[in-house]
């Protein structure tokens, strides 16, 4: 069964349609990837659904429960966290008071973020930031502050992860070590929802593709398949080859 | 001050040397990590302390009552300033019109006193109360606008206040203000004698500082610090940024409502000006002169504006002038506020010592305005 499934939805931008009737249903126990070029509406997807902003018609339903109308905070209390493209942090504060202050908002869902990680240092030990637990979140280098969004969002217990970019400006051997990360969380128990340009990880990592292409879904399926879609590689490629 | 300068004051004996020295130094690319948050709030507490102890010591140096009334008025602004200390330094929200919260707790209590007959501590509690509210009330646009456009508006309501008071007739007096009663008798102690007075005021003002630590340093502090730090990662991580943000407001109002019964008490009579635009400036020239964000910063703050005028035998217009140059210099130079500083002077220092004594190099991480150890 599917954990988010999204209806008929639609986000209009004043006379710019950045989703156009989109149907889809993310399962919680997988990794699903959504690609397709800048300006496909893959980051509006994320931002209609965690409540950024509201769509402007359809229905989003979460485990059931219609969550089409409930703002960030509301969401993000039901188990469905994103992490953001600009890799986000709390900057002025420590890394660990960052992973504390999402730890005490996961703890209020109750599940099993307890067990998941007993500690916050058990979570950094896991995201590969031991030993900068008093560093101050801003001063530390970019790829690790994209490991302590990833960080703050598992703390903050999530049933589905919705990733927006997480290998942005990665070099290769980051990009690697952050999948390897990824991959062990379905296992967790935990969901994950991919958004990323960068196709190598994407096929290596998703077990689903989904592709959008001016707010449209135009293909849904195996990565093997999906790639070989005409359509998506009209999208990619510029047509015929 | 950044680690370079801080190292430049160490022997550079090992410039060039090959061998790695047996003190590992923090590399300055992966920031320090030297002070751990407990011994940082540990230095902070004894800082309180200090300057608590001092305060208390006071009334038995014979200092006259002058003295002793800037004393006074020292401890119940700087009950106001923890309330902006939490709105401003935690949550990140600056107010410049906190004196018509101050206001409103004097007020209530002068009006219960003059129509009712009610006295300081059945007042206390509705002072407190109505300050809460109307902070909360008055946070409500900010959770529309940000940063300077709220500050203009903190600042309108404070006009808007000192209007409605001069206005008020005979329910606020109008222009004249309102006079109060006294405290009286308690438990057999004067509080009408100006030290026991005094005493009453420091006692808030530990029960204010204790509850402020208390707030920092709960999920609730933190929960403020991510608000300040970034609102939007804050509710993507199910934090409802509005109600947190009217609650601080809340909060700060509460302060401010002790502030405003015990500056009503202790002056006997209050009127308009007293809560206008240039005392609620003071209240935001003090905060960020001593810091907003360590503990006894807000307390600095009230301190020197208080007492520089006496110290240096300034008129009004002159000591006008010399806040305006200290709070450049502090902005220029201490960005964390004299309170920053001092606690940074403070761990040099003790690093300093801590180096001579092992006949070895220190090397000294300076602070953030945090309270926090950094490269």
């Amino acid at each position: 069964m599917a954990a988010l499934e999204i209806t008929g939805l639609r986000k209009a931008f004043g006379g710019v349609v950045a989703l156009d009737e989109v149907d889809l249903s993310i399962p919680g126990d997988m990794i699903t990837g959504v690609i397709g070029p800048n300006g496909s509406g893959k980051t509006t997807l994320f931002n209609v659904i965690t409540g950024v902003f509201p769509p402007t018609a359809g229905r989003i339903e979460w485990l059931g429960e219609d969550i089409t109308r409930m703002r960030s905070h509301q969401v993000a209390r039901k188990g469905l966290i994103r992490t953001f493209q600009q890799a986000m942090s709390f900057p002025g504060l420590s890394v660990l008071e960052n992973i504390r202050i999402a730890m005490e908002r996961g703890a209020q869902r109750g599940g099993d973020s307890g067990r998941r990680w007993p500690s916050a240092e058990a979570l950094l030990d896991f995201v590969g930031l031991e030993g900068r637990a008093e560093e101050e979140a801003g001063s530390m280098p970019f790829g690790n502050l994209r490991r302590l969004g990833v960080a703050v969002a598992l703390a903050a217990n999530p049933i589905l992860l919705l990733l927006d970019e997480p290998a942005a400006g990665l070099s290769d051997n980051e990009a690697n070590t952050l999948s390897e990360l990824i991959i062990k969380l379905p296992k967790m128990g935990i969901g994950v929802c991919l958004i990323d340009h960068h196709m190598t990880f994407m096929t290596a990592l998703c077990s689903r593709l989904v592709v959008l292409d001016f707010g449209t879904k135009i293909a849904d399926g195996a990565p093997a398949s999906v790639l070989k879609d005409p359509k998506v590689t009209e999208v990619y490629l510029g047509g015929d080859l | 001050m950044e680690y370079r300068e801080l190292e430049m004051a160490t022997p550079k004996s090992e410039v060039g040397a090959s061998a790695p020295s047996a003190r590992s130094r923090p590399d300055p690319r992966n920031g320090a990590k030297v002070r751990s948050a407990a011994q940082g709030r540990l230095e902070q507490i004894i800082f309180a302390a200090v300057i608590l102890v001092a305060m208390a010591a006071l009334p038995s140096l014979h200092i006259g009552y002058r003295f002793l009334s800037i004393a006074i008025t020292t401890g119940y602004t700087a009950i106001a300033l923890y309330g902006l200390g939490l709105q401003f330094g935690q949550a990140g929200i600056m107010s410049v019109g906190h004196a018509a919260m101050i206001g409103v707790g004097a007020y209530v209590a002068a009006m219960l006193y003059v129509h009712f007959g009610v006295g300081f501590w059945a007042a206390l509690p509705a002072s407190v109360v109505t300050a809460a509210i109307t902070g909360g009330l008055v946070g409500l646009p900010s959770l529309r606008v940000a940063g300077q456009h709220y500050i203009i508006i903190t600042f309108c309501f404070c006009a808007l206040l000192v209007v409605c008071l001069t206005n008020g007739g005979s329910l606020t007096g109008a222009a004249t203000g309102l006079d109060v009663g006294s405290v009286g008798r308690v438990f057999g102690i004067n509080f009408d004698k100006l030290a026991n007075y005094y005493y009453l005021v420091l006692i808030a003002l530990v029960l204010t500082l204790a509850i402020y630590y208390a707030i920092v340093n709960s999920s609730y502090g933190r929960t403020l610090r991510a608000i300040r730090e970034n609102e939007q990662l804050a509710q993507a991580i199910g934090i409802n940024i509005d109600l947190q943000k009217i609650s601080v407001f809340m909060v700060s109002g509460a302060f401010a409502g002790v502030a405003g019964i015990l500056q009503a008490y202790y002056l006997r009579h209050i009127s308009p000006t007293l809560y206008g635009a240039f005392p609620s400036l003071y209240l935001a020239l003090m905060v960020m002169l001593g810091g907003g964000r360590l503990m006894f910063g807000p307390l600095i703050g009230a301190i020197i504006v208080s007492f520089l005028p006496e110290v240096m035998n300034l008129n009004p217009v002159d000591s006008r002038i010399a806040y305006g140059v200290a709070l450049l210099i502090v902005i220029l130079l201490l960005p964390g506020g004299v309170s920053a500083g001092l606690l940074n002077i403070y761990r040099w220092l003790a690093a300093r010592v801590g180096a001579i004594r092992q006949n070895g190099r220190g090397v000294v991480t300076a602070l953030d305005n945090e309270g926090r150890g950094r490269r």
